[in-house]
Parts: C-alpha cells; sequence; structure tokens
C-alpha cells in the first residue's frame, strides 16, 4: 500500500497546494488536511507542513503552531520515527516544537530561523548542496551526489540562531543537510542570503528522519518555472528542486 | 431620529453644518436630497450619500468620458460593470479559463500612513477579484514616490513604508506579486501614487456576479469578515478630496487597518463555499465591502439585481460597543464581503466560515452573520435600535450623478527638432549616469521585499522579462502574461501622449515575453476635476487611451479613476494614466525571457528610431525642456507585434527586451545583466555603426525612447527569422552577442561587470 502524506494546513498556511502538487507528480499520495480536520491525521503515514504564516508569525515564526493540536501528532510520529518535512514556515515550526535539531526537550527549541539580517522579508533565487553523508537524513538521502538544487528563498525570518554552543552541537552533530552553495557548488556561510548561522539551509534531527528546510525546492520543481527551461523537455514534467520530493518518497517506499 | 433640517438653514450655516459632520456633499446635493425625500435627511442618510455621491464611487465627473473607451472585443468575457472584469484565457480539458482583472488606487490612504494604506490597497483589490467566484492567482503594483534624496526623511519614509506594506499583506495571503513599476519625481512629494492590480482564475461557467439574481427576492444578506469597528469612517470621501498636510492627521481616522492573516483564511474558506454552490448549482450574488461600507455594497448588490434592501444594523457583529448607526452603516472596516443567499444554503455558508474555518477564533468576533433581505419593494431601509434610520428610494441612493465640468485643453505637443541633438558629455558618462538614474536602476532591492513565486506557479517572475508570465491551472499550458506601465516623464509634458505611451509600452512588454496581447486595464490618476486646465489632462488622457486601444484592437475591460492628486497648494501630479495589459500564451514553453542566451546570436532592433527626446531620461540628465514626445504609429506597431508574435511561436527569439527608460543601450545591457540572477557569465554585446540602423543622431539611437523591442536571432535561424519578417521594414540588424563580457560600440567598450555596479546599487540605499 502507498504511504499517506498528509500537507497540513494552519490558519495562515500560503504553500499547500504546490506542495501537494509536487508531492502527487513525484509518486506519493498526498492529501491537503486542514486544522479543523485534525482528528484524521492519525492515519497518515508522514509529514509535511508547508510555507506560509501559520498564526500570523506571533511571538516568533512557527511558536504558536508548534502548540498546535496538529503538532501533538507530528511529535509523536517523528518520535515514532516517521518522516516529517518542514518547508520555510514549516521549518521555523519544527524548530519551535523543539524536534529539531532535536538536541533540547519538546516544544523547549535550541535553536531558530529568525528574523533576517537585513530586517525584512527576502524573495531570491538559491542554490542548495547537501553536506552530510547520504545516510544521514533519510529524506535527502536518494539525492545525487554534490547536486546543486534550485530553490527559492522567501521568508522574512530565515536566519538561523542558537547559543555558540548549540550552534557547535549543530555542526558536530552532522545537523546541516543543506547549506547556501554558489553555482560551482561551493558553500561558504556569507552565500546564505539573510545571514544564517553556518550557512545552514535546512536541518535534520539526530536520527535523520526529519527534515526543516527553509528555502522552497517546491517553487523551481517543474520545468516550466524553472529558471533553465531546457528546450524540447516537457514544460509540465517535474525537474529542479523536484529532486528532494522525489527523494522523500523513496524514502517513504523504503519506509 | 438625528437629522438635519436642511430646508430650515441658508446655505452658509448649511456649509458650516455640513463641514463640522464632515460631509463632502455640496449645498446644492444636500438640498436635492432633502427635496426628493420631502423631509429632514437623517444623519445616516446623509453619510451615505456623501458616500454613494463621492466621486469615488459615482465617478461623476469622468463617468461620461469614460463611455469613450472600447469595452468589446472577442476576449472580453466582462466588461467594466463590476467589481472587476473577466478576459478570455482559453480551454483545457474541456472547460473555458476566464482571467479575472481589477485595477484600483490607494494614493491618499498611503500618502497619510503609508504601511496601513498599501496594505489595504492589496487587501481591497483581492476582494474585488475573490468576489467574482476566482481564485486570486497574482496581484501588481505600479507606485510613484516623491525625491527620495537623502535629506527627505519624509518622502523616503512613505516609501519605504509603502514597499512594506504592499509586502506583509501579500506575502502573507499568499498570493505572488507578479508585476509592477516604479517612478520616483519630486511632483509626488506630497501624493504619492499606489496602484494596485490583482489577477484571479476562474471557470466561466462559474462566474459569481456582483447582484441578487433575477430570482432573489428575500434572498439572505450575509456578512462576512471582520468585526465592524470605527476604521475607515469616510473613506470614499476621503478619497474625493485634495490632501492638506494640516489635515493629514485628522485623516489617519478614515484609514481602514489590515489584516492579511484573516483574509488568508476568508479566502480559503470562500474558495470552500464556491465548490459547495457549485455542486448544488446554485445562483446567489458576492461583492466586496469596498467604499461606502455595509451599506454601500448592500444597496449596489440589490440595487443592480432590481431590488431593495433591509438590514437590521444591531445584527453586524461589531468589535466595540455603542458604536452610532451611520459608523456601522458607512464605515470601511476591512476584511469584509456580502453575500446574497437563498435562504436554504444559509446555514451550511456560515458553517463553513464559523466552524469549518473558525473565523471567531482566528479574529476577534470575525464571522459570517444574516445581516439582512433584499426586498421586492424599491426601498434601502435600515434599522438600529428598532428605529427606521434610513429609508430613501435606492434608485435615487444609487443611481447615477452627473457632474458636467469645464476642461482645458493641453498646450499643443511640441515639434520635432528638425537637428539631430549635439552633445558635449561623453558617451561613457552619459551611459552610466543613465543606469543609475532611479527611473533605470535595477529595482530589485525593491521588490525583492514581495514574494514572486508563492503558489508555485510563477513562470517568469518580476525582473527576468519585460512582462510576468504565470501558468495558473495544474496540468494545462496555458499561461497569461501581465505589464503595467504609465511614464510620469511624459505625463508632465504631454498628457495625451502620455496616455498612448502608456497602452503602447504595456502592449509592448507583454509581447516581448511572447504573449498575444488580449485586454486593458486603467488607473487613471490625475489632479482636480475642479481645476479645468487639470481636468483638461483627464480628458486628453482618456482621449489617448481610447484612440490607442481601439489601433491596436484592445479592449479596456477594468479600472479605475483617481482624481485630486494634489498638493495642498493645489499643484497637481503630472497626469498619470497607468495601464495594465493582460497577454495569453497557449503554450508556456513559448515565452521569452530577456537574458541573452547564447553567443554568436544577431540582434535585431524591431522599431523605428526617432529624434523626438521628450519625456526621455537623457532629456531630464541634460535639463532638455522643449523636446517633443516620440509619435506612435500604431499601423506599423501592430504589423511589428504580430510579426514578434509570429517568430516566438517557431521558436525563433532566444531572448527579447523592449526599448523605454533609458533607451537602446540600457535595453542591451540589462539583456546582458540577464546572466546574474541565472548564476552564469555575462554575454557581451557588438553594436553595428548607427547609421546601418538608424536615420538619426547618435544620441537619439542611443538613448531615445522611442519604444521598439531587441530580440536576440540564434546564427541558425537567422534566415527563417529574416523571411518571417518579409517585407517589414523596421526589422533591422544591429549587433551580435559575443564572448567577451563587454558592450562594445564604436571605440567604446564597456566591462559588463562595471555597468552592472552602476545600475545595481542605487536604491539598495533605499531599500537594504
Amino acid at each position: 500500500m502507498t504511504a499517506r502524506v498528509a500537507v497540513l494546513v494552519f490558519p495562515g498556511t500560503n504553500s499547500e497546494e504546490e506542495t501537494r502538487d509536487l508531492l502527487l507528480d513525484c509518486g506519493a499520495d498526498a492529501r491537503i488536511v486542514h486544522w479543523s480536520e485534525a482528528a484524521s491525521l492519525a492515519y497518515y503515514d508522514a509529514f509535511v507542513l508547508p510555507g506560509g504564516f501559520a498564526y500570523e508569525d506571533r511571538i516568533r515564526a512557527g511558536a504558536i503552531a508548534a502548540h498546535d493540536a496538529m503538532l501533538d501528532v507530528v511529535i509523536e510520529a517523528a518520535q515514532a520515527g516517521k518522516l516529517v518535512m518542514g518547508i520555510c514556515n514549516g521549518a521555523q515550526i519544527l524548530l519551535e516544537a523543539g524536534l529539531v535539531p532535536g538536541s533540547g526537550e519538546i516544544r523547549r527549541p535550541t535553536a531558530a530561523f529568525t528574523h533576517n539580517a537585513q530586517g525584512h522579508f527576502i524573495c531570491e533565487r538559491v542554490l542548495l548542496r547537501r553536506t552530510v553523508a547520504a545516510e544521514r537524513c533519510a529524506i535527502a538521502a536518494a539525492l545525487p551526489e554534490d547536486a546543486l538544487i534550485p530553490a527559492w528563498a522567501a521568508h522574512g525570518q530565515g536566519r538561523l540562531a542558537a547559543s555558540t554552543a548549540h550552534l557547535e552541537d549543530i555542526e558536530r552533530g552532522g545537523h546541516v543537510v543543506f547549506r547556501y552553495a554558489d553555482a560551482r557548488g561551493a558553500t561558504d556561510a556569507h552565500l546564505a542570503p539573510q545571514g544564517s548561522a553556518l550557512g545552514a539551509a535546512a536541518l535534520t534531527n539526530r536520527e535523520g528522519n526529519v527534515l526543516a528546510i527553509m528555502p522552497h525546492p517546491e517553487r523551481d520543481a517543474w520545468n516550466f518555472n524553472h529558471l533553465d527551461r531546457r528546450e524540447g523537455a516537457d514544460v509540465l514534467a517535474p525537474s529542479g528542486g523536484s529532486v528532494l520530493f522525489g527523494s522523500f518518497v523513496t524514502a517513504l517506499e523504503r519506509w | 431620529m438625528r437629522d438635519l433640517a436642511v430646508a430650515e438653514l441658508d446655505d452658509e450655516t448649511l456649509r458650516a453644518r455640513a463641514d463640522a459632520l464632515g460631509l463632502a456633499l455640496r449645498v446644492d446635493e444636500l438640498r436635492g436630497i432633502a427635496d426628493r425625500l420631502g423631509r429632514a435627511p437623517s444623519l445616516v442618510e446623509l453619510y451615505a450619500f456623501d458616500a454613494q455621491w463621492s466621486e469615488h464611487c459615482s465617478y461623476k465627473s469622468s463617468r461620461a468620458l469614460l463611455s469613450q473607451l472600447p469595452t468589446k472585443g472577442a476576449d472580453v468575457v466582462l466588461g467594466p460593470a463590476e467589481d472587476a472584469g473577466i478576459l478570455h484565457l482559453g480551454e483545457h480539458e474541456g472547460e473555458r479559463y476566464g482571467i479575472v482583472i481589477a485595477h484600483e488606487s490607494h494614493n491618499h490612504p498611503s500618502q497619510v500612513v503609508p504601511f496601513e494604506g498599501a496594505a489595504t490597497g492589496i487587501g481591497g483589490i483581492v476582494r474585488d477579484v475573490l468576489c467574482m467566484g476566482a481564485e486570486v492567482v497574482a496581484v501588481a503594483d505600479p507606485l510613484r514616490f516623491g525625491n527620495v534624496d537623502p535629506a527627505r526623511p519624509h518622502q523616503r519614509a512613505v516609501a519605504r513604508g509603502v514597499v512594506d506594506g504592499i509586502a506583509a499583506y501579500g506575502n502573507a495571503i499568499g498570493v505572488p506579486n507578479l508585476a509592477g513599476d516604479c517612478y520616483f519625481d519630486p511632483e509626488f512629494d506630497d501624493n504619492v501614487l499606489v496602484n494596485v492590480v490583482a489577477l484571479g482564475l476562474v471557470k466561466e461557467s462559474q462566474i459569481i456576479h456582483s447582484r441578487v439574481p433575477k430570482h432573489g427576492a428575500d434572498f439572505v444578506l450575509l456578512l462576512v469578515g471582520k468585526a465592524t469597528d470605527a476604521s475607515g469612517f469616510g473613506g470614499a470621501s476621503f478619497s474625493s478630496v485634495a490632501l492638506d498636510a494640516r489635515e493629514a492627521e485628522s485623516n489617519k481616522g478614515a484609514v481602514q487597518v489590515p489584516d492579511p492573516f484573516l483574509k488568508n483564511v476568508i479566502m480559503r474558506a470562500s474558495y470552500r463555499v464556491f465548490s459547495m454552490l457549485r455542486e448544488r448549482e446554485i445562483e446567489v450574488g458576492f461583492k466586496d465591502l469596498g467604499a461606502g461600507g455595509i451599506m454601500g455594497c448592500s444597496a449596489e448588490l440589490c440595487s443592480t439585481g432590481g431590488f431593495g434592501a433591509e438590514l437590521d444594523l444591531d445584527t453586524v457583529n461589531v468589535a466595540v460597543d455603542h458604536l452610532l448607526p451611520e459608523v456601522i452603516a458607512v464605515g470601511e472596516t476591512q476584511e469584509r464581503l456580502l453575500w446574497a443567499l437563498p435562504e436554504e444554503t444559509v446555514d451550511e455558508v456560515e458553517r463553513i466560515y464559523n466552524e469549518e474555518f473558525s473565523l471567531p477564533q482566528v479574529a476577534q468576533n470575525a464571522r459570517a452573520v444574516r445581516v439582512g433581505r433584499a426586498t421586492a419593494a424599491q426601498r434601502y431601509r435600515l434599522r438600529h435600535r428598532g428605529e427606521l434610520v434610513m429609508d430613501v428610494p435606492i434608485d435615487f441612493l444609487t443611481g447615477t450623478v452627473r457632474d458636467t465640468l469645464p476642461a482645458q485643453p493641453p498646450d499643443p505637443p511640441r515639434a520635432e527638432r528638425a537637428h539631430d541633438l549635439s552633445c558635449a558629455r561623453m558617451l561613457d558618462d552619459l551611459l552610466h549616469a543613465t543606469l543609475a538614474h532611479r527611473d533605470v536602476c535595477s529595482r530589485a532591492p525593491l521588490y525583492r521585499h514581495y514574494d514572486a513565486v508563492v503558489r508555485g506557479r510563477t513562470v517568469i517572475p518580476r525582473g527576468e522579462a519585460d512582462a510576468g508570465v504565470l501558468a495558473p491551472i495544474r496540468g494545462s499550458r496555458l499561461a497569461f502574461a501581465l505589464s503595467v506601465d504609465g511614464n510620469p516623464r511624459i505625463g508632465r509634458i504631454d498628457p495625451q501622449r502620455a496616455a498612448e505611451h502608456a497602452v503602447y509600452e504595456s502592449v509592448r512588454n507583454v509581447v516581448a515575453v511572447g504573449a498575444e496581447p488580449i485586454g486593458l486595464t486603467d488607473c487613471l490618476n490625475y489632479g482636480s476635476p475642479r481645476d479645468a486646465r487639470q481636468f483638461g489632462e483627464l480628458v486628453a488622457g482618456v482621449d489617448g487611451l481610447a484612440r490607442s486601444a481601439r489601433a491596436l484592437g484592445l479592449a479596456f475591460v477594468s479600472g479605475n479613476v483617481s482624481l485630486y492628486n494634489a498638493a495642498s497648494d493645489g499643484h497637481a501630479i503630472p497626469a498619470s494614466p497607468i495601464v495594465a495589459c493582460l497577454g495569453r500564451l497557449t503554450d508556456v514553453s513559448q515565452c521569452v525571457t530577456l537574458a541573452l542566451k547564447e553567443v554568436g546570436s544577431r540582434l535585431y532592433l524591431v522599431g523605428e528610431t526617432q529624434r523626438a527626446l521628450g519625456g526621455s531620461v537623457l532629456a531630464a540628465l541634460l535639463s532638455l525642456h522643449d523636446e517633443g514626445v516620440p509619435g506612435i504609429d500604431f499601423e506599423r506597431v501592430l504589423a511589428e507585434h504580430r510579426f514578434l508574435l509570429a517568430a516566438a511561436r517557431a521558436g525563433l527569439l532566444r531572448s527579447a527586451h523592449d526599448i523605454s527608460d533609458g533607451g537602446l543601450l540600457v535595453t542591451l545591457a540589462e539583456m546582458s545583466f540577464g546572466c546574474y540572477p541565472a548564476h552564469r557569465a555575462p554575454i557581451g554585446i557588438e553594436l553595428d555603426g548607427i547609421a546601418g540602423w538608424s536615420n538619426v543622431g547618435r544620441y537619439e539611437s542611443l538613448f531615445g525612447e522611442w519604444g521598439g523591442i531587441v530580440v536576440e536571432v540564434a546564427e541558425r535561424d537567422v534566415d527563417r527569422f529574416e523571411e518571417l519578417a518579409g517585407a517589414l521594414e523596421s526589422v533591422r540588424e544591429i549587433g551580435t552577442t559575443i564572448p567577451q563580457p563587454i558592450l562594445a560600440f564604436d571605440e567604446e567598450a564597456w566591462d559588463i561587470d562595471d555597468l552592472h555596479r552602476s545600475w545595481s546599487r542605487p536604491l539598495e540605499e533605499l531599500y537594504p
């Protein structure tokens, strides 16, 4: 039986449809589940938290949603080893829930994606490169080695921040799955457009079944919205950033 | 009941009493109301007429003019009659799809409270599109700011606050910002322009109209959204008077408070209601609450359907107790819409908003609530605390009011110079100064505040081509292109040609991405209609729009008029007709971006150089004051556009970019700069000697703003391209792409990186 993926919608979420569509196009059985349907979440095998402004980013992006009843189910699932991916606001929620990097207690975050260095929302193309071994994070395991993943940074709070000690733990524990890269694949902290610590674009937990990724691979994910549209390619077919979703679906099949 | 004894007061006292009440109605209008009602009008009635008869709602001085605009065409599904127009996009899986398009201004609110004013501009236009039964898929923002030099903190704060407001609202509701333009001019110091365009996707069989349907007697009026408060009281009248600096502070109460978080949920809940109504095949009415609040919306929703209305103001969900009935009735609290529904659907719609999407938990006392009914009786009635506080003939309230005003035609346009310009300034210096000019330089520091790609359907975001392109339907190759244009440097010297150029530029930009233009909208931003000279500019502008749209075979399907754009000294803004053009791509894979694609391509100019430099950046830099504005040969333009679209469909255009602010050298440089967002090394250009492609002088050819489009054609496609051009004379080869990262011309060889530095940085200090 195909694994069932729930794409969660909190009040204020805004990227649920394209996230669901790309999961479908990559072969997953994905459905949008709305906050009033939280009771149905128990029937799902994996969870994707899409982008947006859940609960209006009150207090800090993701802080309120981390206490939503839907997160009770997600936390339990993550602890049971199910796959959980948060994109942008979804990533912020996973950090606020304490699932990633997972060094503290639940709902006691040890790191956060917080206000950009420039103090405002930015929307620009970025390239990401995986900087951990394939087996470190199940969701990113099936990516081609050295692949450069195109994505869009589109956030006001995408700068990883934590105490020096926690940042050292994050680095040493191999939690930084993706970093911002240049066209040659070089990674350097200054390539993070919002000043993210460690040049980090995505973090995983200790077990590698949860991925919190700030930029949006699903916005450069079909030939029609891919920067390098190739002549002759099917314009409606997945490309670009869809490789990460493809890897997620591969991990689901293995799981 | 509180009323105003109009008949008992002399003109002077009546004016003073009306002023004290904050009513903009004229004395003759006040007397007309009292005469028609045969009694002293209540205060609620006066505020209702004040809103309904304001310029903002009634278009009283512009309506006759606007009837000149062409509004019909093969692609027009719905012309300018409701909250938004609709153009036919195409068919997919047997369904006809339309694009809903609305165009508005939020100029005065944005001047007074920039963040909230600009944000509510987005909020309002999104509701205009939503209420047609459409999914909102894109917004765009044409902006005109004042002089933002470092020593002008107020103008800078306004320019920043507006961008922050647009970003905060649009990003949160999750609608991509697809297009826009921006100019800076000291004549906007006291009155910025913040126009906004929104687009929606709708199946043509499922359009919801802003009227109670034919069989709708006794339909329930269901108010949805934010709890009504005291914000936005007097908004319609406020936008219909000139701004006075001393009054700016007291006007702040007339500006509404935005809540994009609530709007996000209302939009999604409304989509759910749409699908429920479609399943049951029920015809309903749906309308946005804008100017005139609950009163304006319910009166128009019912009277357009041929009905009267009766509402009980005590049933309205309010944020604070003890609101005066006129505030509940005409206040412009944001994030509200009104349904006209048959009784049997009301419970289900209420359940969707209030329970499934939990509006009351999303914002304090937000909800869907029954407030009244459509009535067969042709009266508009409001009750409050058991008392009838308004009872007027509905056609009197919503009917046409017209002012006939004198207009003085603008000065005749200046003639073109007989000789080529001679100029002492070095070409190198001029090119860098042009690239760094605020009207030319990169807008990325500004638009990167906006989410351009949410929803994942943006094909070409801002900055990568002349128009934004979006493919709105999953599984379909259909796409649309959008461009918004209007050049205030031309508006200042030639109001009629400013309108023609606004149409030409928006259409040209859509053609440059390979899309077929299918329709237009306009926002007419002008000074006071009570000043004959300023009104004359509006008359000339509408004439220019009508003439150019007819020449290009296009219709205006929606629009807005924003008058009284002037500083307190009466000095009007430059005539600012702003035009949006929507284009259609039947196959999104045929769209064209501006970035040069390969070395060894030929570059062609499609267009004719002209000597006139009026309205150009060069004229501004050299302080040339007596220049005429380039004319437009629409017959030739139409032929050029047909040719370019055929070439795009045949896959012959590797890249394309129009010639506008700054002229040809800027166009070429920007085509080279296209490599940067794509993380590629620059491709250079060698421009041929002018004699081979232009009949006018060096400066006019390189910096003139006479329109036209530059296209890149790969060496292998040259024969097919030239064959397709056939006898079209205005297609000339002007250069080639080269591997060296330089722009080479004559003795000059500019380094692309150097040029890019001049162009990319000027706005970074304003938008860090």
